[in-house]
C-alpha cells in the first residue's frame, strides 16, 4: 500500500482523525444556541453531544473488522463521505430529533474512518508505532482544539455553519485515500490476518472509559457554566476553554520526559482530578479562576490519554481492532459521564436557582428602598424569571430604568449587585456536585491504572 | 535523572499541585460559595429603629410577610414573590393546593402578626393598633395583597384606611 504520494495521504488521514474525534466535543460551545434555538431542554440538547458518543462507542470496533474486511481504503472513504453527508443532514436540521439522527449517521461513518485511518497509516509513514503517535496526536489535537473552534463558528457564524464547515474538509481528506480504495479494488484484501487479533487491554481500557468521562465533565459542565451561569458570549468562553489546549500542549513536552506509561497516566488522572476538585471549589463568580483548574486538567489530560492510548495498543496486533476498542472506551466513557452528570447537574440548578433568588428577594425586602420601588422591582423581576423559566435569569433589566433621585438610584443599583451576587453564587453552586462526580471519576481511574502492567512501545 | 526518579518527580508533582490548588480554593472559601440560607419566618424578626414613616411600612410589611408566610409553612421570600404579580399568585396557590380564601386567611393572619409586632417594638401606639386589627380582619385578598406589599396605605396616604390615624402616627415617629 505503497503507491501514491504517502505525504498527502498522511495528512489527509490525520486530517479525517483530528476532524471526526474533534466532533465529540466541537459541539459543547454551540449548545446553548442549539438549546435556545430548537426550543428543548437541557437534557435535550446532551443528546447532541450523547447520541455521537454513543454512536462512535458502539460502532468503532465493527467499523474496525469492516475496514479488515472491505479494506481500510475503502473504508475511510466511504466513511469521510457518510460523515460528510450527515454533517450536512445536521447542518441544516430544524429540529432535535433530525439533528440527533445527523449526528449518528455521522458518528458511523466517522468511526469508520478513524479505524480505517489506523490500519493505513503504517504503510504511510513507515511503522505501527509511528503510525499510533500520529494517529493518537491527529485524535488529541482534533478533541483539544473542537471546543474553541466550535466556539468561534458559533459566535462569528452559527451552530449550524459547525457541521457545513466539516463538509468540504471531509470530503478533500477523502481524496487522497481514493487512490488506496482503487489499488485495494485492485490488489485484495488481507482477510486472514482477521485470525491473529489479540484480547483488547482490558484495564487500560477501562482507565481511558473513567478518565474520559472526568474529561468530558470538565469540558461540557465548564462551558455550560461559563456561558448559561455566568452569561458569556459562545466566542468568550471559547477564549477561556482554550487555555485547555494549550496546556494540553505543554503536557505532550512533559511526556516524552517520562518513559514509564504508568507514572504518565497515573499522574495525569491525579491532575485531572485535582482540577476538577477545584472547579467543584471556585470561591467565586470570575473567569480568572477557572484557569488554574484548566492548566491541569489540560496537562493531565494529555499525559493519561496518550499513555493509555500507547499502554492499549502497546505490542497488540492488528492495530486497527485495537484503536476501535480505545475510540470505543472513550466514547463510551464520555456517554457515561454526560449522562451520569446531566441529571445531577440539571436538579441542582433548578434548586440553586430557587434559592438563589430567595435570597435575592430577601436582600430585596430588608433594604431600605422605598416600597413602591420595591413593589415596581418585585413585579418586574417576576415577569423576567417567567420569562426564563428553568435557566438562571438576567437580572440587569428588571432594574431599568434606575430611579433618578441619587440616593435611591444607589441603593437600587446595590441591590442590584447583591441580587446578581446571589445568582451568580446559586450558578457557581449548582455546578459543584458535579464536578466533584467528575473528579471521583478521574480518581478512580487510578485503580486500573495502578493494577495494568507496565507497556512500553 | 533516572527515569525511575522521573516517574517519581511526575506523580509527586501532580499530587503536590492538585492539593495545593483544592486547599487554596477551599481556604478562599469555595466550599460556602452558595446562595444564602433565608431566615424561617416563623421566628421573631428584630425591628430595627425606624425613623420615617416609610421605614415603619417597610418593617411592618416584612412582618405581615413573616407571619403569612409562616401561616402558609412557606418562606416569606417565596410569597413575597407570589404576591408581585397576580400570575405568580396563581402559580403560588396552584403549586401548594390552596384557594384565595386560604390565602386570605394567612395575609389576615400576617398583618395581625404585624400590628402585634409593631406595637411591641414601640412603633404602633395601641390607640392605633386596635382600629387597624378591626379592619384587617374584614378585608377581601386583593386588598390585603396590597396592604402587605404596601403597608404605606394604611400609615399615611389620602385614600389610605386608617385617614386621621395617619397623624396621629405621625406623633408617635421617634
Amino acid at each position: 500500500m505503497s503507491d501514491g504520494a504517502p505525504r498527502p495521504r498522511v495528512v489527509a488521514l490525520a486530517l479525517a482523525v483530528g476532524l471526526v474525534l474533534a466532533d465529540s466535543s466541537i459541539v459543547v460551545l454551540a449548545l446553548p444556541d442549539i438549546y435556545r434555538d430548537l426550543g428543548t431542554s437541557v437534557a435535550g440538547v446532551t443528546w447532541v453531544l450523547v447520541s455521537f458518543n454513543l454512536v462512535m462507542a458502539l460502532a468503532a470496533v465493527p467499523a474496525a473488522l469492516l475496514a479488515r474486511r472491505a479494506g481500510p481504503g475503502r473504508t475511510a472513504a466511504v466513511g469521510l463521505a457518510v460523515f460528510a453527508g450527515a454533517g450536512l443532514a445536521c447542518g441544516v436540521a430544524e429540529e432535535l430529533p433530525t439533528l440527533i439522527l445527523a449526528r449518528c449517521v455521522q458518528a458511523l461513518g466517522g468511526a469508520a474512518a478513524v479505524t480505517a485511518a489506523l490500519e493505513l497509516l503504517p504503510a504511510s509513514v513507515g511503522s505501527e508505532r509511528r503510525a499510533a503517535t500520529v494517529w493518537a496526536a491527529a485524535g488529541a489535537t482534533g478533541a483539544a482544539l473542537g471546543p474553541a473552534v466550535g466556539g468561534l463558528l458559533t459566535e462569528l457564524v452559527s451552530w449550524q455553519s459547525i457541521f457545513l464547515i466539516q463538509v468540504p474538509i471531509a470530503l478533500v481528506a477523502a481524496v487522497p485515500i481514493l487512490a488506496v480504495a482503487k489499488h485495494e479494488a485492485a490488489t485484495g484484501i488481507l482477510e486472514t490476518e482477521l485470525r491473529r487479533t489479540g484480547r483488547p487491554h482490558l484495564l487500560a481500557n477501562l482507565a481511558l472509559a473513567m478518565i474520559s468521562a472526568a474529561i468530558a465533565a470538565a469540558l461540557f459542565l465548564l462551558v455550560l457554566l461559563l456561558i448559561e451561569g455566568w452569561r458569556l458570549t459562545p466566542i468568550g468562553a471559547a477564549l477561556v476553554v482554550t487555555v485547555m489546549p494549550l496546556a494540553a500542549i505543554l503536557g505532550s513536552r512533559i511526556g516524552p520526559l517520562v518513559p514509564s506509561a504508568k507514572a504518565r497516566a497515573g499522574a495525569g488522572a491525579i491532575f485531572v482530578c485535582g482540577g476538577l476538585a477545584s472547579l467543584a471549589y471556585l470561591p467565586k463568580a470570575e473567569v480568572a479562576l477557572t484557569l488554574p483548574p484548566q492548566i491541569l486538567i489540560g496537562i493531565g489530560l494529555s499525559l493519561v490519554l496518550s499513555a493509555l492510548t500507547e499502554t492499549a495498543l502497546g505490542g497488540r496486533a492488528p492495530q486497527a481492532i485495537h484503536g476501535g476498542w480505545t475510540i470505543s472506551a472513550r466514547h463510551a466513557g464520555v456517554v457515561i459521564g454526560l449522562l451520569a452528570l446531566t441529571p445531577i447537574f440539571t436538579a441542582d440548578i433548578a434548586e440553586q436557582r430557587r434559592d438563589a433568588i430567595d435570597a435575592g428577594t430577601a436582600v430585596i425586602l430588608d433594604s431600605q428602598v422605598n416600597p413602591l420601588v420595591k413593589i415596581g422591582l418585585a413585579q418586574r423581576i417576576g415577569d423576567q424569571l417567567e420569562g426564563e423559566e428553568g435557566k438562571v435569569p438576567v437580572i440587569g433589566p428588571a432594574f431599568e430604568p434606575l430611579p433618578e433621585d441619587p440616593e435611591e438610584r444607589s441603593e437600587v443599583v446595590g441591590l442590584r449587585e447583591e441580587l446578581q451576587d446571589q445568582l451568580d453564587r446559586g450558578a457557581t453552586h449548582a455546578f459543584s456536585p458535579s464536578f466533584l462526580l467528575g473528579a471521583l471519576l478521574a480518581l478512580l481511574a487510578l485503580i486500573p491504572i495502578g493494577l495494568s502492567r507496565r507497556v512500553e512501545l | 535523572m533516572s527515569p525511575a526518579l522521573r516517574a517519581q518527580v511526575l506523580v509527586g508533582a501532580a499530587i503536590v499541585s492538585a492539593a495545593a490548588l483544592v486547599g487554596i480554593y477551599l481556604a478562599a472559601g469555595g466550599s460556602s460559595y452558595e446562595p444564602e440560607q433565608v431566615q424561617d419566618p416563623c421566628q421573631q424578626r428584630a425591628w430595627s429603629n425606624p425613623q420615617s414613616l416609610g421605614e415603619i411600612a417597610n418593617q411592618f410589611s416584612i412582618s405581615a410577610l413573616d407571619g403569612a408566610a409562616c401561616q402558609l409553612g412557606v418562606s416569606r421570600e417565596e410569597l413575597a414573590q407570589a404576591l408581585a404579580t397576580p400570575e405568580g399568585r396563581e402559580r403560588f396557590t396552584e403549586r401548594y393546593g390552596i384557594d384565595d380564601e386560604e390565602l386570605a386567611r394567612a395575609i389576615r393572619a400576617g398583618l395581625l402578626r404585624a400590628i402585634d409586632d409593631a406595637e411591641e417594638a414601640g412603633a404602633l401606639s395601641p390607640l392605633i393598633g386596635g382600629p387597624l386589627r378591626s379592619t384587617v380582619e374584614g378585608i377581601p385578598l386583593d386588598q390585603a395583597v396590597e396592604l402587605i406589599n404596601n403597608a404605606r396605605s394604611i400609615f399615611g396616604g389620602v385614600d389610605g384606611l386608617l385617614g386621621p390615624a395617619a397623624d396621629l402616627l405621625e406623633e408617635l415617629l421617634p
